[in-house]
C-alpha cells in the first residue's frame, strides 16, 4: 500500500512536471541556453572556441624597416591569432585603437634594427585600449615571444663572437703570464740593489752625524772658554778700585787705632774721661769677599759655563741616487675582437583610448550587474507587476474608469523607471564608495545611458508582460532572455572575451550598448559625447520594445 | 452578437436596465453574464448590435459612458499591501476626483460599506468579506449613474453580504442604475426589481422574478414522504391538489393551486393510512423557473437537486 501510494505520488509529479511548460523550460533549456552563451562567451578565454578561433586584428607600422622589423613583420604574419593590418603611421593606427576596431596596435619605430645591434636597445611601442584586456593580452604575447626570438638569435651570434674572444684572450694571458715571470725576476734584482743602497745611505748619514756632533761640541767649548776669560778679565778689572778702597780703608783704620792709642796714652789719668770714638761702618761680608776672593772664581760664579744657546747647523746629508731600473719588454696587446651584445627589445604599453592600464574589475562589475538586477527588477515590477495586476481585475477595472488606460500604463512605467535610474544611480554610488569606481571625466554623462537602459529595461517588461500567458511563465522566460542579454551583451565579462560573431549578434542587444556607454565613460574616461550614439540606441530600441510590448499587451488584457 | 473564434459567447441580447432598479443578470457559469458586463463595461466591443450606457452608446462614446460607470468586478482588485484608504484615494484619482471631494468621497465609500474603522490597515489583512465591500467601495466612490455589479457576493459571510446588500440598496435609493450579475437566485430574488435571465448566450426571459415564475406555469408543491405505500387516488378528494412526478427524488409530489390546499392533502394522506415520515413544501422560483425554461439548473448543486 505504501509503495502504491509512493508510486502515485511520483507519478503525479511527474505529470505536474511535463504539464507545466515553464518548469520544463527552466529545467532543461535555460541551463542549455546559458551554458552555451557562456561556452563561446569565455572559449577564447580558454584558448579555443567551439567555432574555431577568430583571429585579432593587429595594426602594425613597422617605421624601422630594417631587419629587426622585418623579422617581427613576417614573425606575426605566421601567428594564428593575429591577423596583421599594416597602417602607414602611428594616427592610424592609435585611430583604430580609439575606434575599437583593434584592442592593440604594434610599432616598430625607426631605427630599432640599429639600437639593438649597437647594443642600447629599443622599444616597440604597443599601443592598447586596455579594456580589450584579451586582445591586448593576446597581443602583448605574441610581440614577447617575437621579442624573444629576435633576441634569441642575436644572443646565438653573440655566443659564437665571444667563444673567438674567449680564445683570443686565452692566448694573451700566457704571453702576459710569460712577461710577469720576467717581470718579477727583473723586481728582485732592483730590490737588492735597492738594500745596499739603502745600507750604504745609512752609515754614511750616520758618520755625518757624529762629525757633526764631535763639531759642535768643540765650538761649544771654545765659545764658553772665550766667554769665561772675558768676564774674569773684565771682572778684575771691575773690582781693582773696590779692592784698592779697601786697602786704603784698612790702612786708615789702622793709623786711627794708633792715633786713638797714642791720644790716650797723653790723656794719661785722664784717659778714662776721653769718649769712645765714633765705630766705623762694618764693611758687608758679600762685599768683603768681592775685595778678597780669587777673580777667577768670582767670574766663574757670576759667568756659568756651558754651551750657547743657538747650536751650530748640522751638514746636510745627501742620499745616493737609486740605480735605475732595467727596462721591460711588454708584448703587445692584441686588439680585441669585435663583441657586442644585442641591445634589449622593450615594449612600452601606452593606453590610447584614455583607459588606464589597471583596469578596476569594479569598473566593469558595478555597471555590469547593475544592469542585470535592474533587468530582472523590471521582470518583476513591471512584468509581474502588471501580471499580478491583470490577475487581480485592477486592470480590467482601471480600464472601465474615465481615465485613458494609456495613462494608467504609461504612469506605471513611469513610476519604474524612475526607480530603476533610483537603483542604477544607488548602485553607482555604492560602487565609487565602496569599490572606488571610475565616475569619468563627467559623471553626470553616466546619466545618459543609464536613462537609455532603464527606458530599455521598462519598455522590454513590457513585452514579457505582453507575451507570457500566465505569471508563472515570466520569471522562466524572462530570466533566460535577460540572462541571455546580460551574458552576451558583456554584463558579466568583458565583452572583447566573446568570438567576432558573438559580438557581432550583440550589437542587437541593448546591454552591449549600454556596457560600451558606461566602458567609454567609466573606464576610458571619455567625454559626454562618447555616450551620445550609445544612448541614442538605447532609446530607439527602448521605442521598439514599447511599441512591441504595448501592442502584445494591448491584445493580452483585450 | 460576440463571438471568439467559432463560438459565439453573446446573441440576440437585449435588455434595459432602469435608473433606481436593479436588474439581476441571471445564468449559470458561461451563460454570458461576464461578457455582457464587460461590453457594457466598454472592456468589450460587441462584434454587431447596438449598446447604449447613460445615453452613450458604445463603442463610440465608450469614454463618456465611462464617466457614468462604476464596474465592481467580480475578482477582488485590489491593492493588498495598500490600505483601504489608499486603495479607495487611487481609484478616486482615477476616477478623476481631486483634493476635498476626493477626500469626501473616499470617507463616504468607507462609510457605505462599513469600513471607516478599519480605512487604514493594510486590505492583505481583511477577510474576504471586508474585501468585497472594499472592492464595492472602490466601484462606486464616485456616485455613478449605472453600476456593474459582476457576482459582488461570491464568498462573501453573511454579515458582509447584508451590509453591500444594504450598500446597492441605498444607491439605488439615490437613483442609479445597477445591473446586478450573480448565479445566486436568493440574491437576485431579494434584490432585483427586474431579472434577465441569461442562457449559453441568449436571453431566455426577462421580467420581474414574479413574472417569470408565474411565466412558467409551475405552481407550489407538497413533497411527502410516507412510511407506507399510498393507494391510488388517495389524492382525489383534496380540492386544488394533484399528484405529479416527483422529480426531487423518492416520494411524492403533489402540485397544489394555494397554500390552503397543503392541509387537504396532508388529510387525504392521513385518510389514505400512510404515516407521514417527511412533509416540505416548495414554492417556485427564479431556479425552478430557469430549469423550466432550459433545461439547464442555474449551478452544479441546483442540478443535483433537480
Amino acid at each position: 500500500m505504501i509503495l502504491g501510494g509512493l508510486g502515485a505520488a511520483i507519478a503525479k509529479d511527474l505529470r505536474l512536471l511535463v504539464r507545466d511548460r515553464a518548469g520544463l523550460v527552466f529545467l532543461a533549456i535555460a541551463p542549455i541556453i546559458v551554458i552555451t552563451v557562456a561556452g563561446f562567451s569565455l572559449a577564447s578565454l580558454y584558448g579555443t572556441s567551439a567555432r574555431g578561433t577568430a583571429p585579432y586584428e593587429l595594426p602594425v607600422v613597422d617605421e624601422d624597416g630594417g631587419r629587426i622589423g622585418r623579422a617581427l613583420a613576417e614573425a606575426l604574419t605566421d601567428e594564428p591569432d593575429i591577423r596583421v593590418h599594416p597602417v602607414a603611421s602611428r594616427d592610424a593606427a592609435r585611430e583604430l585603437v580609439r575606434g575599437h576596431a583593434a584592442g592593440a596596435a604594434l610599432v616598430i619605430p625607426a631605427g630599432t634594427s640599429d639600437a639593438v645591434a649597437a647594443g642600447t636597445g629599443a622599444p616597440l611601442l604597443l599601443y592598447t585600449d586596455p579594456l580589450k584586456y584579451l586582445e591586448v593580452a593576446s597581443a602583448r604575447l605574441v610581440v614577447e615571444e617575437l621579442r624573444h626570438r629576435v633576441e634569441n638569435t642575436a644572443r646565438t651570434r653573440a655566443a659564437a663572437r665571444l667563444a673567438k674572444a674567449r680564445a683570443h684572450a686565452l692566448a694573451t694571458r700566457r704571453r702576459f703570464e710569460r712577461a710577469a715571470e720576467r717581470l718579477r725576476r727583473e723586481r728582485a734584482r732592483v730590490v737588492e740593489a735597492l738594500a745596499a743602497a739603502r745600507a750604504g745611505a745609512e752609515r754614511r748619514i750616520e758618520d755625518a752625524r757624529r762629525r757633526a756632533a764631535h763639531d759642535v761640541a768643540a765650538a761649544v767649548a771654545a765659545i764658553a772658554a772665550e766667554r769665561e776669560a772675558r768676564a774674569r778679565a773684565r771682572l778684575v778689572e771691575e773690582l781693582a778700585p773696590l779692592r784698592a778702597f779697601f786697602a786704603e780703608l784698612d790702612a786708615r783704620q789702622r793709623e786711627f787705632a794708633t792715633w786713638l792709642a797714642a791720644v790716650r796714652e797723653k790723656a794719661g789719668r785722664f784717659a778714662d774721661r776721653v769718649p769712645p770714638p765714633p765705630a766705623p761702618p762694618v764693611v758687608p761680608p758679600a762685599l768683603a769677599a768681592l775685595a778678597t776672593a780669587d777673580p777667577a772664581t768670582i767670574a766663574a760664579r757670576l759667568v756659568p759655563s756651558g754651551p750657547p744657546a743657538t747650536m751650530p747647523a748640522l751638514p746636510a746629508l745627501a742620499l745616493p741616487t737609486p740605480p735605475p731600473l732595467p727596462d721591460l719588454e711588454l708584448p703587445v696587446f692584441p686588439e680585441p675582437p669585435s663583441v657586442m651584445l644585442p641591445g634589449p627589445l622593450r615594449i612600452d604599453e601606452s593606453s590610447v583610448t584614455g583607459a588606464p592600464a589597471r583596469v578596476n574589475t569594479f569598473d566593469q562589475n558595478v555597471p555590469g550587474f547593475s544592469i542585470t538586477f535592474l533587468l530582472l527588477g523590471m521582470l518583476l515590477g513591471v512584468s509581474l507587476g502588471l501580471l499580478d495586476e491583470r490577475d487581480w481585475g485592477m486592470l480590467e477595472r482601471l480600464r472601465a474608469m474615465p481615465m485613458p488606460f494609456a495613462t494608467t500604463l504609461v504612469a506605471k512605467l513611469l513610476a519604474r523607471f524612475l526607480v530603476g535610474v533610483m537603483q542604477m544611480v544607488t548602485l553607482f554610488a555604492l560602487g565609487w564608495i565602496a569599490f572606488g569606481i571610475s565616475l569619468g571625466p563627467e559623471p553626470w554623462a553616466l546619466l545618459l545611458p543609464t536613462a537609455g537602459i532603464v527606458f530599455a529595461g521598462t519598455a522590454f517588461g513590457l513585452i514579457v508582460a505582453g507575451a507570457a500567458r500566465s505569471r508563472e511563465a515570466v520569471l522562466p522566460v524572462g530570466s533566460i532572455v535577460i540572462v541571455t542579454m546580460a551574458a552576451v551583451g558583456g554584463c558579466w565579462w568583458p565583452i572583447d572575451l566573446e568570438p567576432a560573431w558573438m559580438r557581432r549578434v550583440a550589437l542587437a542587444l541593448p546591454t552591449t550598448w549600454a556596457m560600451a556607454a558606461f566602458n567609454d565613460l567609466m573606464i576610458r574616461r571619455q567625454p559626454l559625447a562618447a555616450a551620445l550614439r550609445p544612448t541614442a540606441v538605447l532609446l530607439a530600441h527602448g521605442l521598439a520594445y514599447l511599441a512591441i510590448g504595448l501592442a502584445l499587451f494591448r491584445r493580452r488584457t483585450a | 452578437m460576440k463571438t471568439y473564434g467559432a463560438r459565439t459567447a453573446l446573441a440576440g441580447v437585449s435588455f434595459v436596465v432602469r435608473a433606481g432598479a436593479i436588474t439581476g443578470l441571471l445564468g449559470p457559469n458561461g451563460a454570458g453574464k461576464s461578457t455582457t458586463i464587460s461590453i457594457i463595461a466598454t472592456l468589450l466591443e460587441a462584434d454587431s448590435g447596438m449598446v447604449t450606457v447613460g445615453g452613450h452608446r458604445l463603442p463610440g462614446d465608450a469614454a463618456a459612458a465611462r464617466r457614468v460607470l462604476g464596474l465592481v468586478p467580480q475578482r477582488l482588485a485590489l491593492y493588498p499591501t495598500l490600505t483601504a484608504r489608499e486603495n479607495l484615494r487611487f481609484f478616486a484619482r482615477m476616477q478623476g476626483l481631486r483634493g476635498a471631494a476626493a477626500r469626501a468621497a473616499v470617507d463616504d465609500a468607507l462609510a457605505l460599506v462599513a469600513l471607516d474603522g478599519r480605512a487604514d490597515e493594510p486590505v492583505a489583512q481583511f477577510s474576504g468579506g471586508m474585501k468585497r465591500r472594499l472592492n464595492l467601495a472602490a466601484g462606486i466612490l464616485h456616485r455613478p449613474r449605472i453600476i456593474l455589479l459582476d457576482e459582488p457576493g461570491v464568498g462573501v459571510d453573511p454579515q458582509s453580504r447584508e451590509r453591500i446588500f444594504e450598500a446597492i440598496q441605498g444607491l439605488v435609493r439615490s437613483g442609479a442604475a445597477v445591473l446586478y450579475s450573480t448565479h445566486y437566485m436568493e440574491e437576485a430574488e431579494r434584490l432585483c426589481d427586474d431579472v434577465v435571465l441569461l442562457d449559453d448566450g441568449h436571453v431566455v426571459a426577462s421580467g420581474t422574478p414574479g413574472e417569470l415564475v408565474v411565466r412558467t406555469g409551475m405552481t407550489t408543491q407538497v413533497h411527502l414522504r410516507t412510511a407506507r405505500p399510498l393507494p391510488a387516488g388517495w389524492c382525489d378528494a383534496a380540492a386544488g391538489a394533484r399528484v405529479v412526478g416527483d422529480a426531487r427524488g423518492p416520494g411524492i409530489a403533489v402540485a397544489v393551486d394555494d397554500d390552503g390546499a397543503v392541509s387537504r392533502v396532508l388529510a387525504a394522506v392521513m385518510r389514505a393510512g400512510g404515516d407521514v415520515v417527511e412533509l416540505s413544501v416548495h414554492h417556485p422560483n427564479l431556479a425552478d423557473a430557469f430549469f423550466r425554461l432550459t433545461g439547464r439548473a442555474l449551478r452544479d448543486e441546483d442540478g443535483a437537486k433537480a
